[in-house]
């Protein structure tokens, strides 16, 4: 049952990512993103992770999509007009590296699931940890982690400020 | 084996989620779209992450994605708020437009 | 499982999501006649007793009128958005722990729709998603109006969730949990030095809850902070060019938003079900306690109603510093104030 629910949520992420990369419109992208996202919140349940769950729904659903749609529909961003432009030699490279890396990539994880050191049904899919235990890792063992983040938001907030006010204004 | 999920699935769909991300970040020219692709890219090294601690019976891989999570967010506003000056000047976010170093 | 145990799953689950649409129709009818007693009038008294048809009259009204889709809108999207802003507004209530764990014939049946571990963090994952109905509403109707108020609104409801999650994040802090369960667990009884008084999270962290409530007025868009649908300015802003049921959808979804916020309040700083004293037994014990919620989530609709017919409109400039200069200092000081508690208890 678990399987299936996985299987096919795990369909879902990737059909909707295709028909973000596929659209013309950017509307229409940053949804199927976040049906993506959504769906990817569902596998992450499955996979024992529901704080994660929850915090990618939180964070990226909820916040930077919105703030995507937000900047969207506030420079009124068009559907995407064909340029008249062909440029085949960078298609054709571009869509060539993507086949390699992606075969690259598949293969990989491939060999490196096969190697893990198994260890069969020792995780039971009922015993779901408690978000507590994944606090007290935060604030201890991967504590100067997390303050180093802090400064990293602290610094991207002023940057953002900084980058969008506008230069004349008085 | 996590619970009755196979870890290939997994990993599987992190990759399939990933090469469509370089797809798009690769093939597209609306920045918007690219800044997506990077975001997918993330969620499929995310899932990546929490299939393999949740295979080794170990939380580290939620907390490398609690901070990925952290990053995206810190890299969306300063990304979004790149386009909304250049925007501002240039009236396009076609990547291929946007070529001059200055305006 | 039994096929006992299936049903009482599906009752636990399914009676709560068809109760609070229903809830809705004498909300409004309670709403309009408070309104009108607020305004020295006399409201809907015509239809039935009391004017209490007036609300079912209305819904009929909703139904058979003509659904217009007028032609410039992005049709799927506009067709999506009012479905998701229901879905959104009935996925919350469930996990609110509507009345104690109860044991009746062998069986322990607690009664809340699914007990999770991250209770809170659902709640507000799926409050975030609200604001999508509102957003996809104002640009898929190709409107100035619709899109002014779609932006005001993603604007709006991104500001204050932050003030909300850091005002709850006290009250997490103090149960050490996400489960609401738990929050309601750790609220039974009264305090130690101070025995008369129950132990809601509502003393410690008065602050806390000024801040949540208001941002609750915020997200669940209204008056004071009705900005997205402001009639003075913006005709009906996001659902200006819904009409029929679908435009019913948006007006039910506020008035379930109310009732749910209502219900988190109640859980979060007033003890949800629980009252010192009470020890649930049996059926009738299961029934009490869901008379105590019900009872103390009609208050904080009623507060709702009453606070939308007195005050005015924020203005958007104010609505902004409301939320980012003094909510959100506020809490963050609420925060810090109750980690100093927990600090202290633990220390003791």
């Amino acid at each position: 049952m678990e399987r299936l629910i996985f299987d096919a949520a795990a369909l879902v992420a990737i059909v909707f990512a295709g028909l973000m990369v596929a659209g013309r419109d950017p509307i229409k992208s940053v949804l199927a993103l976040a049906v993506s996202f959504f769906a990817l919140a569902v596998t992450y349940v499955l996979l024992l992770a529901p704080f994660i769950a929850a915090l990618q729904i939180i964070v990226y659903a909820g916040a930077i999509l919105v703030l995507f749609l937000f900047l969207i529909m506030l420079l009124n961003v068009g559907p995407e007009r064909p340029d008249g432009v062909r440029r085949p030699v960078q298609t054709f490279l571009g869509s060539l590296s993507v086949v390699v890396f992606a075969g690259l990539l598949l293969g990989m994880l491939r060999a490196s699931g096969a190697r893990l050191p198994g260890q069969p049904e020792a995780v039971a899919a009922d015993a779901l940890p408690d978000p507590k235990a994944l606090g007290r890792l935060l604030f201890s063992d991967y504590l100067l982690h997390f303050e180093a983040v802090s400064v990293l938001l602290l610094a991207a907030l002023v940057g953002a400020f900084v980058l969008a006010r506008r230069e004349n204004a008085q | 084996m996590i619970g009755p999920i196979p870890l290939s699935h997994v990993l599987l769909a992190s990759g399939a989620l990933f090469a469509i991300g370089v797809a798009g970040a690769l093939l597209r020219r609306n920045a918007i779209q690219i800044f997506l692709s990077i975001e997918l890219m993330m969620n499929a090294a995310n899932l990546a992450l929490i299939g393999y601690g949740a295979a080794l019976g170990t939380q580290q891989g939620q907390i490398i994605v609690f901070f990925v999570i952290a990053i995206a967010a810190a890299e969306a506003s300063v990304g979004l708020a790149i386009f909304v000056a250049i925007f501002r000047h240039t009236e396009t976010i076609d990547v291929n437009k946007i070529n001059l170093l200055k305006w | 499982m039994t096929l006992v145990d299936g049903a009482i799953v599906v009752l636990r689950v399914v009676v709560p999501a068809l109760i609070l649409p229903a809830l809705v129709i004498p909300l409004v009818w309670v709403e309009r006649r408070v309104a009108a007693f607020i305004q020295d009038r006399p409201g809907p008294n015509r239809v039935g007793p009391f004017g209490l048809l007036q609300s079912p009259a209305d819904i009929i009204k909703l139904f058979t009128k003509e659904d217009v889709v007028p032609a410039a809108t992005d049709k799927f999207l506009f067709l999506l958005a009012p479905s998701l802003a229901v879905f959104a507004a009935l996925s919350t209530f469930a996990v609110v722990p509507y009345g104690p764990t109860i044991r009746v014939a062998g069986k322990v049946i607690p009664m809340v729709g699914a007990d999770v571990s991250v209770g809170l963090l659902y709640v507000f994952a799926i409050t975030s998603l609200s604001v999508y109905a509102i957003v996809l509403a104002g640009w898929s109707s190709n409107d100035k109006f619709s899109l002014l108020g779609g932006i005001r609104s993603s604007a709006q409801i991104i500001s204050y969730e932050l003030a909300m999650t850091t005002a709850a994040a006290g009250v997490v802090l103090a149960a050490g949990s996400f489960r609401l369960t738990d929050i309601v667990a750790m609220q039974e009884g009264t305090f130690r030095l101070l025995p008369v008084v129950p132990r809601w999270n509502f003393f410690p962290q008065v602050i806390g809850f000024i801040v949540f409530f208001v941002s609750a007025f915020a997200e669940t868009n209204r008056l004071p902070f009705d900005l997205p649908e402001a009639e003075a300015e913006l005709v009906a802003g996001y659902h200006t060019e819904y009409s029929a049921m679908r435009f019913g959808s948006y007006f039910l979804a506020e008035y379930i938003n109310v009732i749910v916020a209502s219900a988190m309040t109640a859980t979060l700083y007033f003890g949800g079900w629980s009252l010192p004293g009470f020890h649930p037994e049996g059926w009738l014990g299961g029934l009490l306690g869901l008379l105590i919620f019900a009872a103390k989530t009609a208050f904080f609709v009623l507060v709702f109603i009453w606070v939308r017919w007195t005050l005015p409109r924020f203005r958007y400039d104010q609505l902004m510093r409301l939320g980012w200069k003094t909510l959100l200092p506020l809490s963050l000081a609420n925060l810090l104030w109750v980690a100093l508690l927990a600090i202290w208890r633990t220390s003791r």
